[in-house]
């Protein structure tokens, strides 16, 4: 009797199981790019899981859509190529909009708003000669850097930034605030005793969003409601609480 | 032709006050559905506009109260490397747009960004120096909570101006409802007491007239009315009254006629019978005196044949006007057949009744009939009486028969009482008259 009951669930809850996973498969993924090594923003943690502000708030974005999101690590300076190629539909990184990018990739709408520090020994000024600024490869900073003929030393991920510094490659650093934020945490770093101001340049400052593949203008608008709504809902403060020190957006 | 002016169709008229309700509620409708959209856009508002600014607020404060935690961390820790931290953070939270869009906030982070800083730079060098700024952190420590609190209310109160506007939005539509409401109930009551007025109230009284419509009450009176269906009504119901009266005159004149001697223009034998026995019913219960009588015209088959038959006939005409000259108006009195008459004469007995006869049989005698060729012709008449006070009519008619036989035997032209203890013969048919022509 048991057996003849247990074969009649399993006959119901196979089919639906399978359907139900049939219909999961039928739903397309979305790919992520986040960036390699950009603690607080993007990581891995202990176990090799990859989380962060920027992560968390695009799997949140992604439940908020009911999509599949698989997520990719890739360094900065890659993050421009492979959106404009269309081999990923979402950029989860924390984007200045610049005239360059604009014209590469779509933007959501912001989910933080940004500034950029310079961080160096007293004294040292932005487009001083001889001072090597270091910045992330593929940065709006490394851009603007260029841009005003700085000699910079270019790292591929954030995390890497302090080196340049620390083996005096570099005599200052141009970073976004949250990256500033790990450096801070940087003990070698923090016995250079730099002193950081707030970089006054517009381009450099103010909303940063995630980018968008040019190939998939509609998630646009489903991105955005979604931002919309974690941001309401709490979802969005939670996870600014567990990765920094203060509210962001 | 004014009446037919003012008169207006019912339907119209309804019509027309439908629409005017119709026109009135749609603008109360109008007028809700704009406070609706009133109250739809200020919900909107609140949740697009509104509700993240709240949000702003909200973390502007909590922005604000983190920087209050991180001067208390610098003044609570002991290593410089934490106070860096806490510094850098607090440069950060003050150089932050969320708060450099705020100006009080922005102030405040600012002048707190310089004391912190200044406070590490000098814990650098001097260890006690942070706790001999701690009274002057906590004067900063004390405005930021307060600005904390500010910042809290200040969102919060953005809520307060659209739900106030949903508020009035929303007591304006109840006064426009009521109004609404108010509007339905009098039209209501207005429409009732025009359709009561001017539909039920003509309706009732034409259903009164109708109960009571006969030809021998009045024709129906109604006041004017307004309404043309009821006017129409109210017309055919006098038409119809006219008619009834037509039709009972011409009833009548049937009737007249069907109980009339076409010659004589006296009753028929029929009518006679019916009325006499009426009478004569009533005089029995009441017991009055009553009295039959039998005439017939002497030798008039002699006449006739003498005269012919329309001096007959002028003699039967003369003898009906004489009779009724002479006799009483309630007297009843018919062609019997032929040249001979029944009578019956309420409330007087044989004696008085004989007085009556005989008058009549004397101007009988005395009249004098004109024939067309100029000549004139004379009749007389015998009557038999019998009293009816006590007997049916066929008896006392049977009775006065014999006597008016009797008086035929005695000679003609007198008047002869019935004998009231002769018993009636009752095989004997009561056409006895006929045997003597």
């Amino acid at each position: 009797m048991s057996r003849a009951a247990l074969a009649f669930l399993l006959c119901c809850v196979l089919p639906a199981g399978t359907g139900s996973g049939a219909l999961a498969a039928d739903k397309p993924s979305l790919r992520v790019l986040v960036v390699e090594n950009a603690p607080p923003m993007s990581f891995r943690d202990e176990l090799g899981h990859l989380t962060g502000f920027s992560v968390e708030i695009a799997r949140a974005i992604c439940s908020e859509m009911r999509v599949n999101c698989v997520f990719d690590a890739v360094k900065q300076g890659e993050l421009l190529p492979l959106m404009s190629q269309g081999k990923a539909d979402i950029a989860a990184a924390g984007l200045l909009e610049t005239p360059e990018r604009r014209s590469r990739i779509l933007f959501a709408g912001p989910y933080y708003r940004s500034i950029s520090l310079w961080v160096a020994r007293a004294g040292v000024s932005p487009g001083q000669a001889g001072v090597r600024v270091a910045v992330v490869g593929g940065s709006a900073q490394e851009a603007y850097g260029q841009k005003q003929g700085w000699p910079t030393v270019a790292v591929a991920t954030h995390g890497e930034l302090a080196a340049p510094l620390i083996s005096g490659e570099a005599q200052a650093v141009l970073v976004p605030m949250i990256t500033a934020i790990n450096l801070q945490k940087n003990r070698a770093f923090r016995q250079l005793d730099l002193v950081t101001t707030v970089f006054q340049a517009p381009e450099l400052s103010g909303d940063a969003s995630f980018g968008i593949s040019p190939y998939r203008p509609e998630l646009q608008k489903e991105i955005n409601a979604a931002l919309v709504r974690i941001k309401r809902n709490g979802t969005y403060d939670r996870i600014n609480s567990r990765f920094l020190p203060f509210r962001v957006s | 032709m004014i009446k037919a002016f003012k008169a207006v169709r019912a339907s119209r008229a309804f019509a027309f006050l439908a629409a005017l309700f119709v026109a009135a509620f749609g603008a109360a409708v109008v007028l809700l559905a704009l406070d609706q959209q009133r109250v739809i856009e200020a919900t909107s508002r609140l949740q697009e506009q509104t509700v993240p600014e709240i949000i702003r607020f909200q973390r502007l404060a909590r922005n604000l109260e983190q920087l209050r935690q991180e001067g208390e961390r610098i003044f609570a820790v002991s290593t410089h490397a934490s106070r860096q931290q806490s510094v850098f953070v607090v440069t950060l939270i003050a150089s932050h747009p969320s708060i450099l869009e705020h100006p009080p906030a922005a102030h405040l982070a600012r002048e707190t960004e310089h004391f912190l800083g200044e406070v590490v730079r000098q814990a650098s060098t001097d260890a006690r120096r942070p706790a001999a700024s701690y009274d002057e952190w906590q004067r900063i420590a004390a405005r930021l909570g307060m600005l904390v609190d500010d910042v809290s209310v200040q969102g919060v109160n953005l809520a307060n101006n659209d739900l106030n506007v949903v508020t009035s939005a929303m007591k304006l539509a109840r006064y426009k409802l009521m109004t609404a409401l108010l509007l339905v109930g009098v039209f209501l009551l207005v429409f009732m007491i025009l359709v009561r007025r001017h539909l039920i109230y003509p309706l009732q009284q034409i259903n009164l007239a109708l109960s009571t419509l006969s030809a021998e009450r009045p024709a129906p009176e109604f006041k004017p009315s307004t309404m043309l269906e009821i006017q129409v009504v109210e017309d055919s119901l006098r038409e119809h009254h006219a008619l009834l009266i037509q039709n009972d005159e011409a009833r009548l004149g049937l009737e007249k006629l069907a109980n009339k001697d076409g010659l004589t223009g006296l009753m028929n034998r029929r009518h006679f019978m019916q009325s006499a026995e009426v009478e004569l019913q009533r005089a029995q219960r009441y017991r009055r005196p009553v009295t039959m009588a039998m005439a017939d015209l002497d030798l008039f088959k002699r006449l006739n044949d003498t005269y012919g038959h329309a001096a007959g006939d002028a003699v039967l005409r003369a003898f009906a006007e004489l009779v009724q000259d002479t006799l009483r108006q309630s007297d009843l009195v018919c062609r019997y057949g032929g040249e001979e008459f029944a009578f019956l004469f309420p409330e007087i007995g044989p004696a008085e009744t004989e007085k009556l006869a005989e008058r009549l049989r004397e101007r009988c005698a005395a009249m004098q009939v004109p024939l067309p060729d100029g000549r004139s012709i004379m009749a007389t008449v015998s009557i038999g009486l019998a009293d009816a006070s006590e007997c049916p009519i066929e008896i006392a008619l049977k009775h006065a028969d014999e006597a008016l036989y009797e008086a035929k035997r005695l000679g003609r032209n007198r008047v002869v009482q019935s004998d009231p203890h002769v018993p009636v013969i009752e095989s004997e048919p009561d056409t006895h008259t006929g045997s003597l022509f």
